[in-house]
């Protein structure tokens, strides 16, 4: 196609003036995929086929407020329900604050059938279940510390006055926290605790996803008139709700990514206009030569979009590389699990950078091709 | 030395070139004043919050308020020791209160946790910038609580006279308050006794008292701790309030990342366009180095032209900057889990950052094109 080479010419013609333009269109575009993935991913956690039949229950005036455990047994005869299991959040310090991870005491008779999404060998399994001081941990946790099955570790009591001593009896991998978390026997903590009998949430497993709403419903109703009314809701509605307590922050991000669009497309603007300028005669030329003023239109339009599309291409793929190597987990201890740039994101990127070279182009490019020949040829740059 | 008088007569000559240049630096020099802003009204209300002369007594372990629970013989033990300021009535100023985080719903839909504190006639009396807006004080034993005015205008149900559900039971708004500048800004007050038998929870979660010296509070603070019938943690307001700016850690990560980024584009767009100004020049150039002038002072020239345009940048988002110094936002405050309103704060100091870095911009986007103009060969150029 004998365009597209004049095309191509065109722009390694300034070779220097290319680079740059797609440089700082490839920087702002990576900025902007990840700012897009940062969003997905608040309002996307990550969620397994287990983890849509599980529903968390807690106190209905805030999280803060506990649970009697003694719930657990009215909820396990409600139509529906395959298994229970309290928790309570435990919140021990690994040796520093900064060292931050969650760590949950749990109600074990039925946890593993409440999270079957957990992998582990079932000799594992066997060994939490039967030593009331021991602990699973997930695997990214574990590498984060460099811990072995077998290993002691001393968890210091923040929010209950004990410290834990346990010793890991097994190593998960998989669930929705992304094997960033480590459980330990409620009955531990109770006993500690002088049988308080008391947890924060309690989850549930419905049979089937149809089951779920009724199930969710049906508990609510047995509780609301009791010392310890509940809300039931899944657990993605549960994570979100911590997202939604950020708040602002997810129309911040918006705005940020808006506003820096409009910077690109003004960049852009500002590179077109000054090459169409440099080229007037040039395009003269062309004119004198046949092209028709369409022709000449289509392109420097063409030269604009081949310079956003690239750009735009290389920061979207560029973003994607680096998120995919690094482990989102481990430095935000947690906070942020997953970080996978989607199609989407990957799309919408293509789709500024094609609108980038579109309406940065338009205007110049029409002016210049409708400038007369004459004129053209006789202008000194 | 080249006259600064030419580098601003090129700017003009170029005006729509600098000013679509200046205007993207500015966007990114906005942007992270903004976000600088945010950031640090977010770490002010924390640190603003409290002065060294007040304690907060906290269960040992604890880390907040509202994690805290403690009975009645740990209050009774404190109240009376020495050191603790006694009001007109000779009355020590000690305040047992409970913090509960209560579920609701902000006005734009999304859930939130809000503190709802019962405290008596003291802990209005500890709290030296507590003002009464509108309606009248909460009494004890009625069910009337008193809401800031940031609360009641981001969330629903909150306005003066409505009614709030606490434990299924009805509270009665009676009146909006505020305590400028602080955590305290974003909270429900109510009697303490009516929180306590609604919660069914008759334990303190905090005592707040006021030390007549910052020596004193010192010594109360050790003599708390050391007492190992209680099990209490003291801290003074400040250092309290302190530990909780971790809640902007996410924020400044993210400022940093952008600012980075977006800086790097900007210099390859200042960059760009130097360098078009640069290769459209070059008669100029030459002309002044066969007038006399060295490479060294083009050099410069060329510098100080990408770095006033940097700086014009810099000035108009700086401008559109301070357009958010004010404004009011609401986020969680990752300690307590609950809600913390916080205004934007634009500082002189954040002004002088945000300038600075658009001329650091503007100075490293032109040096290339600066070094490429001065090593023009006279010459070739003046043959052309």
């Amino acid at each position: 196609m004998k365009f597209l080479r004049l095309l191509v010419k065109n722009l390694t013609r300034n070779k220097r003036r290319s680079i740059l333009t797609i440089s700082s269109i490839a920087v702002s575009l990576f900025l902007v995929a990840t700012l897009e993935t940062l969003m997905t991913e608040l309002k996307n956690p990550p969620e397994t086929p287990d983890s849509a039949l599980r529903l968390i229950c807690r106190h209905k005036v805030s999280l803060f407020n506990a649970l009697p455990k003694a719930h657990e047994d009215k909820i396990r005869a409600i139509e529906g329900v395959e298994a229970v299991s309290g928790q309570l959040w435990f919140g021990g310090v690994y040796k520093d604050p900064a060292n931050f991870f969650a760590n949950f005491t749990v109600v074990v008779d039925e946890f593993f059938k409440v999270y079957p999404d957990l992998q582990l060998t079932d000799a594992e399994k066997e060994e939490f279940l039967a030593d009331r001081t021991g602990a699973i941990v997930g695997n990214a946790l574990a590498d984060r510390f460099g811990w072995k099955r077998g290993d002691i570790i001393t968890l210091q009591g923040t929010l209950w006055p004990v410290d834990a001593e346990l010793k890991i009896r097994g190593i998960y991998s998989g669930g929705s926290d992304l094997g960033t978390s480590l459980y330990l026997h409620w009955d531990y903590l109770n006993e500690l605790m002088n049988d308080f009998g008391m947890v924060g949430t309690i989850s549930v497993r419905a049979r089937s996803a149809d089951d779920v709403p009724r199930v969710a419903a049906a508990i609510d109703e047995i509780f609301r008139n009791s010392s310890s009314p509940t809300k039931t809701e899944t657990e993605k509605a549960f994570v979100l709700s911590f997202v939604s307590m950020l708040g602002d922050v997810q129309l911040l991000i918006t705005s940020i990514v808006s506003v820096v669009t409009f910077a690109i497309i003004l960049v852009a603007a500002n590179t077109m206009a000054m090459s169409i300028r440099e080229r007037v005669r040039e395009i003269g030329v062309l004119k004198a030569l046949g092209f028709r003023a369409r022709q000449v239109m289509f392109l420097l339009v063409g030269e604009a979009l081949m310079l956003s599309l690239t750009g735009a291409l290389l920061g979207a793929f560029a973003a994607r590389l680096l998120y995919s190597s690094i482990n989102m987990a481990a430095i935000t201890a947690g906070f942020i699990q997953r970080f996978y740039v989607t199609p989407g994101t990957l799309l919408l990127c293509a789709g500024i950078g094609l609108m980038t070279g579109l309406i940065s182009s338009a205007v110049p490019a029409w002016q210049a091709s409708r400038l007369p020949v004459v004129d053209a040829l006789r202008r000194v740059v | 030395m080249i006259p600064i008088k030419y580098n601003y007569r090129s700017i003009l000559i170029r005006r729509m070139g600098t000013a679509m240049t200046a205007i993207g630096i500015g966007i990114t020099v906005a942007i992270v004043v903004v976000m600088l802003a945010m950031i640090h009204g977010l770490d002010m209300t924390f640190v603003e919050s409290g002065d060294n002369l007040h304690l907060v007594v906290i269960r040992e372990g604890s880390l907040n308020e509202v994690n805290s629970y403690f009975e009645r013989p740990a209050y009774d033990a404190i109240r009376f020791l020495e050191g603790i300021r006694r009001d007109s009535e000779d009355e020590p100023m000690v305040v047992g209160e409970l913090t509960i985080g209560l579920n609701v719903i902000r006005k734009s839909g999304s859930e939130s946790n809000v503190i709802i504190r019962g405290t008596a006639p003291m802990g209005i009396a500890l709290r030296p910038g507590f003002k009464l807006l509108e309606g009248k004080m909460f009494q004890d034993g009625l069910r009337e609580v008193l809401v800031t005015r940031s609360i009641s205008e981001r969330f629903q149900g909150m306005a003066l006279g409505d009614t709030l559900i606490v434990y299924d039971q009805p509270f009665k708004i009676v009146g909006l308050f505020e305590v400028p500048d602080g955590v305290y800004d974003s909270e429900i007050w109510c009697g303490y006794n009516d929180l306590a038998q609604v919660s069914t929870r008759p334990i303190f979660s905090s005592l707040l008292l006021l030390a007549e010296t910052e020596e004193v509070a010192r010594n109360l603070i050790d003599r708390i701790e050391d007492d190992e019938r209680i099990q209490l943690n003291a801290f003074t307001q400040k250092a309290y309030f302190a530990e909780q700016t971790t809640s902007s850690i996410g924020l400044k990560a993210l400022a940093v990342f952008v600012a980075v980024v977006m800086g790097i584009g900007s210099c390859f767009a200042i960059m760009n366009m130097m360098y078009g100004s640069v290769m459209a020049r070059q008669q100029e150039v030459a002309t002044l180095r066969a007038l006399g002038f060295r490479r060294g002072s083009i050099l410069l020239s060329f510098l100080l032209e990408s770095g006033l345009m940097g700086l014009i940048g810099g000035v108009a988002g700086c401008a559109i900057g301070l357009l958010f110094n004010g404004y009011s936002a609401g986020t969680s405050n990752l300690s307590s889990f609950s809600e913390v309103v916080f205004n934007f704060k634009v500082t002189p100091e954040i002004i002088l950052q945000g300038l600075a870095f658009s001329l650091l911009m503007g100075l490293i986007g032109g040096f290339l094109p600066a070094r490429r103009a001065s090593s023009v060969k006279l010459i070739d150029v003046l043959r052309q």
